[in-house]
Formats: structure tokens, C-alpha cells, sequence
């Protein structure tokens, strides 16, 4: 006599068993990383998705240059290019690319894109370990002569701005000492476990108003709590790793078209700076109120505006290949960060759950 | 006291086919005429200054609204109506009747008086003839355009014009749409069933078109007003537009960057 097992069990056991082997695979991996970084006091970067810097007051937009749907893909792709010279240059750890801030991160790097185009970037970076001690708050600001383009990827135009935060990075990093490094280390995974069940691991941290955290104590190391806090994490660092891989494939991708676009964008701005030049130079060459004069007034404007909507229109050109693409990973690029925000946030109230069902005890709030 | 001369210029019009502009040309060639051309400026500047705001009315100060309340959809494919469009001639033709009939007047009212002030004729101030043909040129430039694609979503409008850049106006309620550039400042917004762009450039140059679409949805009129700082009274021209179905060409084509414009073809 044969039950019928309900297909959305046997999925789930499927995915949980996935999980669990993917997991324990993880796990191999990161006691070896763990090791290694230990060694080489590394210290692993959470880098958040950047804040697209995109005002509110849309009637600013056209004056600022600014494309919002290209802003909220550029978002995406310069933590992507600035993982990259991270991890190039060997000195970090784990360096991973998060849908949102993972508050207990040892490293959290976070960015606002102030203006980007073909000619300038203007990143405004913050950088704060997990004992709460800021390591950085600066603007980059890089440019590009017309030399650079076209664009051989996988070089970037502004691969100086990232390669100069790397080396900030790097400068704080190295005026800490290895207790301070472990102590960093230490405090990020009791501020994971607080997070996880506030009952039993918030005792060993104490924090101040402005945000800074003290390690009080440390739970045995044989502890089975803390052995299970660390698995849940290491969970979580698979879902993380996922999103990365998505993150680098549409970098990838979008890399192409995207450096296409800023090169015509520089050539406009190019246009557009000596146009202005020419205009400010140049006396009217009617007398004022003549047809002469009208017109070429009204000729200023109208060719600026035919400039941004040529632009505005390659911008849409920009999304007609950005987006297919996306669709063949996980909707688009705009749909990318949606979908997988919502699953962060679901996987980890997932992952709490399962650590209240196995630990007896409530679910953080 | 006639304004002699400048009627036999305004009719160096083309009629009779389907471009309505001016014989700018042959007003050069006028104005370079030392006789003409100080005859034709001192007529009108006697009169330029009695006839302020009377060429054309001026336009109501419309207090316009962000959000599109009444629903009113302009999209669609529209075509110059050549017949029922203001003649730019004309238009120019009516000033000119309006400045005899003002400089008359005056020159009446000043003969009357001339025993007593002494009489002369008023020149100056700030309008010239250069000035008002600049604008009339101005007007009847910025309005040639045959023909517009209007796409119009809840959010915004984009108005395709041939030759010239496309008006946008992006809805947000409870505010007007204004964006300002090194070039000059564009605010637009709903005035009732009318949709309004307003343009203020340099020089004292300012453009209004007001868009109006009749109760069957297949005629369009835009009321293009032009203000120049140095003409004491505005000039507006009334384009009208019919609505017509573009040929189904059978393909479609989007802009992207590496491959241009691509077209793909589609079924009907």
C-alpha cells in the first residue's frame, strides 16, 4: 500500500538535505579558511550593496545626470569591482558582497555613489569593524581621461578609486594588532549569537551608546550552543555566497554594455562642457531681443536637451540588454535585487527558527 | 499714416502648399533696403508702444497642477492640420492692421493737442520692429514641427517632435514638474484639461505651449505663446493637429548599444 507523499515535502527534504551537504562541505571549508586566517590575522568584508545615491525629488534627476535605473545596476557592480581588488590583493579574508548590512560582519564596508558618469565617480565610503570602531568615512573620487575608452574589460575606468579604498583598508588593518584583530573576530560572532538568542550570549557583550562593543567574556570553546550558533551562521554565509555569485555574474555581464555606455556618456559630457565653454566665450551674435539672438538661445537648449535625451535614450538601449540577461539568471536586474533581499530576509528568519527548534529556546524577536 | 510697405512684405508668404513659414529672405532683403527698412522702423516704432498686449492677449496666469486630475490622454500619432493652423502671415498681417489703426489714432490725438505740447511722433521704448520680428520668427520656428508621437503613461508624457526636442513632463501630484539646467528652466503641469510646458530660457525668452485636445479625441491644438523681454506684448500661434494611425510597418525597433537600433519584425 503506497502513501502519497505531499511533492512540497519531498521538495523541502530535498533542499534540506541539500543544504546540509552543501553546509557540511562549507563548514570543511571555512575551518580552513578560519585557520588560515588566524594565522595571517585576515579579517573577512562584508561589502553592502551601495546606497545609489538617487534623490528623492525626481525633477533633480535631469539636472544632476543622473539615470536612476542605471544608478540602482551601478549600485550592484561597484561592490562587485571592489571585492575583486580585495580579493586581489591577498590581504583579506572572505570577502562577500551582501544584499543588506550583515550587522555582525568583522568588516562592513558600505557606499554611497554620489555621481557617477563616463568622466567622474564619486564613491563616499564607510567602513566599521564589529567592535563598532570606524576604519573609514571618506569620498573617492576618481576620473577618466579619453584614453581609457573603449573599455578592455575586465579593467575598470575607476579601478584606482577601488584599488585606493583597498589600500585605506589596508592601512588601518595593519595598525592593529593581532589581539585586536582576534578581538574583532571574537565580538563579531557574540554579536551573530546576541542577534540569534539575546537570552543566553548577550550577557558576553557589552555596548555603549555610540555603538561600540566590548567582548565581557567568551562561552567555552567546546561550548554545543556556541557550536550551533557557529553552524547557523555558516548556514547563512551559504546563502550569502549564493547571492555573491549572482552579484559577480551580473557584474559580468553587465560590464560590456555598461562601459559602453559610460564612454558615451564621457563623450557627451565632453560635448556638452565644451559647448558651454563656447557659449560663455562668445558674445551674442545678435543684439539682444533680434531673431538672431532668440535662436541662439533657444538653440542652447534645444540641443542640450536633444544630448540627454540621446542619452536617456541610450539608457533604455542600456536596459534592453541588461535585462534579458538577468532573466536568465534570476529575473532582471532590478528584479535580482528584490527577489533576493526578500530571500535573505526569509532565509534568515528560516535559519532562526531552526535554531529555536533545536535550542528550546524562543525565537529572537 | 500708413504703414506702408510692410504689408507688401508679410506677403512674401508661401501659399498654397503645405509649409507655413516666413520669406525670411526677401524680409532681409527689405530691411537692408536704407529707405524701406527706416520707413518700415519708424512706423513701427510710433506705434510698438500704444499697442502693448493688443497683437495678441496675453496669456492667463494658468495655476497649474501636478497630477493629470481630469484624465485627459494626448497619446497617439498626430499630424499638422495645415488648413485650421494659424497663418504665421496673417497673424503678422494683424499686427501690422493693429499698429496702423493704433499709430492713427495716436497721430490724430497728437494732431489734436499739437497746438498745445507742441505734437512729435513717440519712438522708442522697449519694443523695435527687429525685436517683434525676432519673436514672430521665433514663434513660427519653434512650431514647425509636422509632426508628434505622444506616448502618456499616469506618470508622465513625452511629446515626439520632428526636427526638435521632445517635451516631457513627469506627473507628480501635488507639485509641478520643474527642472532647471545651465540652459534654461522647463516647468510644466495640468491646467485644468490642458497641459502646460512653460520654458524660461536667457535673454528674456520665454515659451509657452498649452496643449488641448478636443471632446473626440481626434484634434489637438497647441498654443504656443512667445514672450521676449524686449516686445512689450506676447505673440501666439495656434497649431492644430488630427490624429492618424501610423502605416503598421510589420516591425519594431529598440535602441541598445552594442548593435544601434535593432528591428524585429512582428506579426500584425
Amino acid at each position: 500500500m503506497y502513501h502519497r507523499i505531499p511533492l512540497s515535502i519531498v521538495r523541502l527534504h530535498l533542499s534540506v538535505l541539500a543544504v546540509c551537504v552543501m553546509a557540511a562541505v562549507y563548514l570543511c571549508l571555512q575551518v580552513s579558511v578560519a585557520q588560515s586566517s588566524d594565522d595571517d590575522n585576515f579579517v573577512d568584508v562584508g561589502l553592502v550593496i551601495f546606497d545609489p545615491g538617487i534623490p528623492v525629488d525626481k525633477s533633480t534627476h535631469s539636472k544632476l545626470g543622473i539615470f536612476p535605473e542605471i544608478r540602482k545596476a551601478e549600485a550592484k557592480y561597484m561592490p562587485v569591482m571592489l571585492r575583486e581588488t580585495l580579493i586581489d590583493s591577498g590581504d583579506w579574508g572572505v570577502v562577500r558582497v551582501l544584499p543588506e548590512p550583515l550587522e555582525s560582519s568583522e568588516l562592513l564596508v558600505t557606499g554611497v555613489i554620489v555621481h557617477s558618469d563616463g568622466q567622474r565617480l564619486e564613491l563616499q565610503i564607510q567602513a566599521r569593524d564589529a567592535t563598532g570602531a570606524q576604519w573609514l568615512d571618506k569620498a573617492y573620487i576618481g576620473t577618466t581621461t579619453p584614453s581609457v575608452y573603449p573599455v578592455n574589460v575586465p579593467v575598470d575606468p575607476y579601478s584606482q578609486v577601488y584599488a585606493q579604498i583597498a589600500a585605506d583598508l589596508l592601512a588601518v588593518r595593519r595598525q592593529k594588532s593581532a589581539s585586536q584583530l582576534s578581538e574583532i573576530r571574537e565580538v563579531a560572532l557574540m554579536r551573530y549569537a546576541s542577534e540569534l538568542a539575546p537570552e543566553v550570549f548577550a550577557s558576553y557583550l557589552s555596548s555603549s551608546a555610540a555603538g561600540m562593543y566590548t567582548l565581557q567574556r567568551l562561552p567555552a570553546s567546546d561550548d554545543p550552543m556556541l557550536a550551533r550558533v557557529v553552524r547557523i551562521r555558516n548556514q547563512e554565509y551559504l546563502f550569502i555566497d549564493t547571492v555573491d555569485e549572482q552579484y559577480a555574474r551580473l557584474a559580468e555581464e553587465m560590464a560590456p554594455t555598461y562601459n559602453l555606455w559610460r564612454q558615451y556618456g564621457a563623450e557627451q559630457a565632453d560635448y556638452r562642457d565644451e559647448y558651454q565653454s563656447r557659449v560663455a566665450s562668445k558674445t551674442s551674435q545678435g543684439r539682444r531681443g533680434s531673431f538672431v539672438a532668440l535662436e541662439q538661445t533657444y538653440n542652447a537648449y534645444k540641443w542640450s536637451k536633444i544630448h540627454e535625451q540621446d542619452l536617456d535614450e541610450l539608457a533604455l538601449g542600456f536596459n534592453n540588454e541588461v535585462a534579458p540577461t538577468q532573466m536568465e539568471v534570476s529575473g532582471t536586474v532590478f528584479k535580482l535585487s528584490g527577489s533576493l533581499d526578500t530571500q535573505y530576509i526569509e532565509w534568515r528568519e528560516i535559519l532562526q527558527r531552526i535554531f529555536a527548534l533545536e535550542t528550546g529556546l524562543p525565537p529572537a524577536p | 499714416m500708413r504703414l506702408k510697405g510692410l504689408p507688401s512684405l508679410w506677403r512674401n508668404y508661401q501659399t498654397g502648399t503645405r509649409r507655413y513659414g516666413l520669406r525670411w529672405g526677401t524680409l532681409r532683403a527689405h530691411m537692408q533696403n536704407p529707405a524701406k527698412m527706416s520707413r518700415t522702423i519708424s512706423l513701427l516704432f510710433v506705434v510698438v508702444l500704444a499697442v502693448c498686449a493688443c497683437a495678441s492677449p496675453a496669456p492667463k496666469r494658468a495655476v497649474l497642477q501636478g497630477s493629470n486630475a481630469q484624465s485627459v490622454n494626448f497619446s497617439g500619432s498626430w499630424e499638422m492640420d495645415y488648413g485650421q493652423s494659424d497663418n504665421t502671415q496673417e497673424k503678422l498681417d494683424s499686427i501690422v492692421r493693429e499698429l496702423n489703426r493704433d499709430a492713427q489714432r495716436r497721430a490724430a490725438q497728437s494732431n489734436m493737442q499739437q497746438g498745445a505740447v507742441g505734437g512729435g511722433m513717440m519712438i522708442g521704448g522697449p519694443s523695435s520692429s527687429s525685436s517683434i520680428l525676432g519673436m514672430v520668427r521665433m514663434a513660427d520656428l519653434i512650431t514647425q514641427s509636422p509632426l508628434l508621437d505622444i506616448t502618456q503613461d499616469t506618470d508622465k508624457i513625452r511629446v515626439k517632435r520632428e526636427q526638435d526636442f521632445d517635451l516631457t513632463c513627469e506627473f507628480f501630484p501635488g507639485e509641478l514638474n520643474r527642472v532647471e539646467t545651465p540652459f534654461g528652466t522647463e516647468i510644466c503641469g495640468w491646467n485644468g484639461h490642458q497641459l502646460v510646458f512653460k520654458l524660461l530660457l536667457p535673454e528674456g525668452l520665454s515659451i509657452q505651449h498649452v496643449m488641448t485636445v478636443g471632446a473626440a479625441g481626434q484634434k489637438l491644438n497647441i498654443a504656443t505663446t512667445v514672450v521676449s523681454s524686449q516686445v512689450s506684448f506676447p505673440f501666439l500661434l495656434n497649431r492644430v493637429y488630427n490624429r492618424f494611425e501610423p502605416g503598421q510597418s510589420g516591425y519594431k525597433c529598440e535602441v541598445t548599444l552594442t548593435r544601434g537600433t535593432v528591428c524585429t519584425t512582428e506579426s500584425r
